[in-house]
């Protein structure tokens, strides 16, 4: 096991590079770079930028450079100082602006992912084991719809009936008062009032599409041979259900535990920007847009980081989890 | 609306008149007319610092003689917050435009002459080469520490034209190659000398990109700048940055980037000064009274009435409309002022409590399409550059369909050039061949050789080729433009002219420009009320704007080394425009000008469709003093020269 460990863990180093070359490269593609995009945003607003300052910017950024030349300077500032450099839309250094935000995306995807897993894994058992019950098409109905409803689109939705209808404030996660205040009960009270309606929006669609994968996995489960021993063994149907045929169901959710750790970052971007949540999602887009280089490279690689981490906990848990996996 | 408050109808005959000396604008500030501001108030808050000893008095905090700003309706009074949105990047310039309109000078509401701003007066000498600008005795920095003409002094001399800071000096600070000079006269007197005449210079200094004068603080930015302070080697290492000059700029700013928002502790002149900082993490900005704001309205009372000012800022530029649409944004109109949010907007004004002011469009052009007639491929520069071709293609359009149906009737055709009403106005660079004319048209492509048809009945080139060009546009910022084309398209394919809409990203449309790549482009076209500060349609002036020769542009801006050589009208226009920018006497200047814009009419090089559309803002009902209707441009940068420190909430 340690050894398989070490092994996954120094396979990472190569991939990280190639990762970080291939990064930049493709943030480099699009046409144009940071200063063509800077005076294209700002001519939307009909707003001139100055051409001398323009020539001035880009020399400032190094972007008159060859792009091996600042992929060189960009890496070296990471793995000898550990500088992610600053970003160049803010002048603030890259690392300050990622972790401002993480603290409220982490609190999020939790309470988000605790809303999904706390409501689809029960409904997915409860459907599987009362099959073409009327709780079971009432549960099936309604996946279906949560699956097939876009969520930005329910979220612009909640958000124009909320504003529009009954005048109230939804988007951000915390009211004006409590805004920059500094924590308290009271702006933790506000955080969680404020929390539910992301946290449904997000939810919706993971749980539908959760609770069809656990009714399926129960179903393929329920008719094998051991759970008719168990029960004829006297076993009760509850602590039946929960220690065998509910644990193997389990296996999908621990494998997509690989993509939960990226999605923390990149995950509900359409959301978040749409509700106007401090969360990451929406810098990472308004730092590929604008071009932002050192910025949009650190988020990819804090992602691509984060998906090798994933995926190496998951197979561990895995092996853990279902004896029958080997790891060689 | 009666005539007082409506700044346009006043400004067209003033400005004919106007010979650079203050009209009698609806809003005037007249420098020492009162001395009896010691009679005059302050804002609660303030006051109730002053009684704890917290805060000099009201009188040690403004300037001897402090700007009077007559309000636009009446006396305000104090208290309220006030709230604007704004977009999650690159969106700084809404703070400027509410709240850092302090250059030297600033434009009145007609648009049409500066007026004293941090200068109560000036003196310019007889041929426009030198500018002397006398500051307001006492003014204070935010800090309250004294506004003196060393300020002004080390903000051009120390920072605008240190080339460790700035590699090229900002262009208003040059005329002819040659950066002009500051000197100090005395401690509230200070001397701007250039080197050839430079009338504009007045004009420009009251734009955004005028006020690096006012801009850098001696005494705060002075500790980040090698020349006053030798070690600020260590506060760089600090600051884990690459040169001093990267750390001025996280300090201090400049004109138009985030971060002359995103440090609290710089000290200004702006009636508000930041409170929570626009970062790239924010979520909101706030912004607070500043105690020594130097202006008073006519009963002395110290400004602005409004408390602060909390910019929301949202990611999505829908929501923001939902936040105007709830009544929740108290003036806004960067954003959500196109033409297809006005109906939701109306529809919802009694319901949100607010009302719509209109946005004068200082823009002259709708949708400019220009040509390259200068295109790497010489065939495709012979067709595009004929004169004919494109005044064939100007009387095959139908441009009432297109206003009818894509601006709602709202406009007239036209082509360019300062609006009608406006003292330039030119008759025929606006209007030739805008009648709608296909037999005409069909007749002049004959001519020109492209008779022959093809199969679907297109027409060819003499060379066989099918008569085609494709036109750029950019759909995520001008979706009207987009529409526009392809009523366009249709026009011209009746008249066997095949045309590809061209929807791309807008880095891409810019790198095609920039590279001389694209057969034509589409964009507004500017200069409608301010020909001087954008000409980039009377001649190829702007090397990102003047579309329809790149390379000429490039000619004139490296005066003649880089780019190819233009014909000889363009010539002479840009040799007429420089004489233009050196006239101060604005009947002279007029006149030159008028050369200019016949020599355009006769080149005929772009093509508008019809004049820009008047845009429009929210205001919530509360907020007072807000003019009905007001320009709408970056010289003038809405709303700041209508005063914001003199908008007030009544209860």
């Amino acid at each position: 096991m340690l050894k398989f460990i070490a092994k996954r863990v120094l396979w990472m180093i190569p991939s990280l590079v190639v990762i970080s070359f291939m990064a930049f490269v493709l943030i480099q593609l699009p046409p144009g770079d940071y200063v063509t995009t800077y005076i294209a945003t700002l001519a939307a607003s009909n707003e001139v930028v100055d051409q001398n300052t323009a020539a001035d910017l880009r020399a400032r950024f190094g972007l008159d450079q060859p792009m091996i030349v600042q992929y060189w300077k960009w890496i070296t500032g990471i793995l000898l100082r550990g500088d992610f450099g600053l970003s160049f839309e803010w002048q603030q250094p890259v690392g300050d602006l990622i972790w401002e935000r993480m603290a409220l995306t982490l609190v999020l995807t939790f309470a988000t992912l605790l809303a999904t897993w706390g409501l689809a894994l029960p409904i997915g058992i409860f459907s599987a084991v009362r099959k073409y019950s009327i709780g079971d098409y009432i549960a099936t109905f309604f996946s279906f719809l949560g699956l097939a409803i876009p969520s930005f689109l329910l979220a612009l939705v909640l958000m124009y009936l909320a504003a529009v209808e009954w005048g109230q404030e939804v988007g951000g996660l915390f009211s004006e008062q409590y805004l920059n205040a500094p924590w308290s009960l009271a702006k933790v009270w506000d955080l969680i009032g404020h929390l539910w309606i992301p946290v449904i929006i997000l939810a919706v669609s993971g749980t539908a599409s959760l609770i069809r994968v656990m009714r399926a996995n129960m179903l393929d489960e329920l008719n094998k041979a051991y759970v008719t021993t168990a029960r004829a063994k006297g076993l009760s149907e509850f602590r039946l259900l929960m220690k065998y045929p509910v644990r193997l169901a389990l296996n999908p959710f621990i494998s997509t535990i690989a993509w939960l750790l990226p999605n923390l970052v990149s995950g509900s971007i359409i959301v978040a920007i749409v509700l106007s949540l401090p969360t990451a999602g929406p810098l990472l887009l308004q730092s590929l847009m604008s071009q932002d280089m050192y910025l949009a490279g650190a988020f990819i690689l804090l992602i691509c980081t984060l998906t090798l981490i994933g995926s190496l906990i998951s197979d561990i848990l895995l092996a853990l989890v279902d004896p029958r996996i080997r790891l060689e | 609306m009666n005539d007082t408050r409506d700044p346009f109808a006043p400004r067209l005959a003033r400005r004919a008149v106007l010979q650079g000396i203050a009209g009698a604008a609806a809003m005037t500030a007249l420098p020492g007319a009162l001395r009896a501001q010691a009679a005059g108030k302050e804002a609660p808050a303030l006051a109730k610092l002053v009684g704890e000893g917290k805060l000099a008095a009201l009188a040690q905090r403004l300037p001897e003689k402090p700007m009077v700003v007559t309000p636009f309706e009446k006396v305000g009074v104090y208290g309220g917050s006030l709230r604007r949105g704004l977009r999650g990047s690159a969106d700084h310039n809404g703070i400027l435009r509410m709240v850092g309109n302090q250059g030297l000078v600033r434009w009145n509401l007609q648009f049409t002459e500066p007026l004293p701003n941090v200068a109560e007066r000036w003196e310019v000498n007889a041929d426009s080469t030198e500018f002397t600008f006398f500051l307001r005795k006492g003014m204070k920095w935010s800090d309250g520490k004294p506004f003196t003409a060393d300020d002004i002094v080390f903000a051009v001399e120390d920072c605008a034209k240190n080339s460790e800071l700035y590699k090229s000096v900002p262009s208003p600070l040059v005329i002819a190659g040659k950066a002009g000079t500051a000197t100090k006269v005395d401690e509230t007197t200070v001397k701007f000398t250039f080197a050839s005449p430079y009338a504009l210079f007045l004009d420009l200094m009251a734009t955004p990109l005028g006020q690096h004068p006012t801009l850098f603080p001696k005494h705060y930015c002075g500790q980040f700048h090698p020349k006053y302070n030798p070690a600020v080697a260590d506060l760089v290492k600090q600051a884990n940055v690459s040169d001093w000059g990267a750390l001025f700029r996280i300090k201090c700013g400049d004109i138009e980037i985030p971060s002359r928002w995103g440090n609290p502790d710089k000290p200004t002149i702006d009636p508000w000064v930041v409170k929570e900082p626009y970062t790239g993490g924010a979520t909101r900005v706030t912004m607070e009274r500043n105690p020594f704001f130097w202006q008073v309205d006519t009963e002395g009372n110290q400004l602005p009435y409004v408390d602060r000012i909390s910019f929301s800022i949202s990611q999505d530029v829908e929501s923001l409309m939902l936040d105007a649409v709830s009544g929740r944004l108290d003036i806004q109109d960067r954003h959500i002022d196109t033409l297809q949010n006005k109906p939701t907007l109306s529809q919802n004004m009694k319901k949100g409590g607010y009302r719509l002011v209109e946005l004068i469009a200082s823009s002259s052009q709708q949708c400019q399409i220009y040509f390259n007639i200068t295109h790497k491929d010489p065939k495709m520069r012979e067709m595009l550059g004929s004169k004919e071709f494109r005044q064939a293609l100007s009387l095959g359009m139908d441009r009432k369909e297109i206003i009818d149906i894509v601006y709602l009737g709202q406009s007239e055709p036209y082509q360019a050039g300062p609006r009608p009403g406006h003292p330039w106005f030119n008759e025929k660079l606006g209007r030739q061949y805008t009648e709608f004319d296909k037999a005409k048209a069909n007749a002049m492509l004959d001519k020109l050789g492209y008779g022959k048809k093809d199969a679907q009945g297109m027409r060819l080139r003499p060379d066989g080729q099918k008569v085609f060009f494709s036109i750029d546009v950019i759909p995520t910022l001008y979706p009207d433009l987009v529409d526009v084309l392809e009523l366009v398209k249709r026009h011209w394919a009746d008249i066997g002219v095949d045309m590809k809409v061209n929807t791309i990203e807008r880095a891409l449309y810019y790198t095609r420009g920039d590279n001389n790549d694209h057969d034509a482009a589409v964009w507004p076209g500017p200069g409608g009320l301010d020909p001087m500060l954008d000409p980039r349609d009377y001649f190829a002036q702007h090397p990102q704007g003047s579309r329809y020769a790149v390379p000429w542009t490039l000619w004139y801006v490296s005066g003649g080394k880089d780019g190819q050589e233009p014909p000889e009208s363009q010539k002479q226009r840009m040799k007429l425009f420089d004489d233009a920018r050196a006239t101060s006497d604005l009947k002279k200047r007029g006149e030159i000008m008028k050369q200019v814009f016949d020599l355009a009419a006769d080149a005929f090089e772009t093509l508008g469709v019809c004049l820009a559309v008047n845009n429009f803002g929210v205001v919530k009902t509360n907020l007072k003093n807000v003019p009905e209707k007001y320009p709408n441009a970056w010289t003038w940068p809405n709303p700041g020269p209508a005063l914001p420190q003199q908008f007030y909430f009544t209860t």
